[in-house]
């Protein structure tokens, strides 16, 4: 009984560990904590994929002399390595995407950028509008 | 009783908790040190679960490099995230609700380190015995990444290529960008 919720236990706690993830990429406005949400999102994942290649009493998937031993299942390892690798490319690239952004906008909290792009929006506007008019004068 | 499952619930509660505190900081410096301890418990697991491949290159990649990276970006950002009074109603019930329903599912789920599952019979029994056969190498996480998934891994060099150039062109311009806002409110008024 106790083994079997041990069984599900890591499945449970690694499905709450997804939902917190998405709830600070969805529901924070700060860029920056956004990534870091979706860092650990992905953490999650690869836990819950890597859990599931165990073998009660196998070892790690390096052949041995021993014809007896049972091996963990490598592929999903394999699938998580390169997932890994890929993750933290798309980490750089959403970093330097908030360092431009915060270069330009000054504040990396979405209610401003967005506040920023309406003044700009307006502003752009007027312009055009000088222009026509001095257009048709 | 299986001791490797008990070490496993602790650790994976231990990363319940990191996330916990990680949901209530606000400091940047404070989510970046979280962040790592996170990655670094999840090398630990991975240890645990016999994915010694994955756990080192979780410690190097997770934990190093986008620590590193996460550090460097902070030179450029604000410190603090600032608090503002905005609903999270909607974002909180939703996680809820997908929440539940994932454990929900999970009741369909094999067990953990059961040898009958569906996904320890096709397949990687193959690979095993190709490793030793066919290719020769007796790291089969290796065998399969370079050879049998050789494509796939050129492909994710690539993807890491291209990200790279994103990044440095991106960066390039931070500092003229300054001088850009400048003429054009200049130029507007």
């Amino acid at each position: 009984m106790i083994t079997s919720a041990m069984g599900i236990w890591n499945y449970w706690i690694v499905f709450i560990l997804m939902m917190i993830g998405l709830f600070i990429v969805i529901g924070r406005k700060n860029l920056l904590k956004k990534i870091v949400g979706l860092t650990i999102f992905q953490t999650s994942v690869f836990l819950l994929y890597i859990t599931l290649g165990k073998i009660t009493g196998g070892t790690a998937p390096i052949l041995t002399e021993n014809s007896s031993t049972i091996y963990s299942n490598p592929l999903p390892h394999v699938l998580i390595l390169t997932a890994i690798v890929v993750g933290v490319a798309t980490t750089a690239l959403a970093l330097a995407l908030v360092v431009r952004i915060n270069s330009i906008y000054g504040s990396i909290e979405e209610d401003d950028i967005s506040a920023h792009d309406l003044i700009d929006y307006h502003d752009q506007n007027n312009t055009l509008k000088k222009s026509i008019l001095q257009n048709s004068k | 009783m299986n001791i490797e499952l008990i070490i496993n619930a602790f650790l994976v509660t231990l990363m319940l908790g990191i996330a916990m505190s990680l949901l209530r900081t606000r400091s940047v410096i404070f989510t970046v040190i979280l962040t790592s301890a996170y990655s670094l418990i999840a090398a630990l697991m991975f240890i645990t679960l016999d994915a010694v491949d994955v756990a080192f290159t979780e410690a190097a990649v997770g934990a190093g490099i986008s620590t590193i990276l996460f550090l460097a970006a902070m030179a450029y950002l604000p410190r603090e995230e600032e608090k503002r009074i905005n609903s999270q109603l909607i974002p909180a019930l939703s996680c809820i609700v997908l929440g539940a329903i994932l454990i929900w599912c999970s009741f369909d789920l094999p067990e953990i380190g059961l040898a009958s599952s569906p996904i320890h019979l096709h397949l990687a029994p193959d690979y095993i015995i190709g490793s030793k056969n066919d290719i020769g190498i007796p790291n089969v996480v290796t065998s399969i990444l370079a050879s049998y998934r050789g494509y796939d891994t050129f492909g994710e060099v690539i993807v890491i290529f291209t990200a790279g150039i994103a990044v440095l062109t991106l960066l390039q311009n931070v500092k003229k960008d300054k001088k850009k806002i400048k003429k054009k409110v200049i130029k507007n008024v």
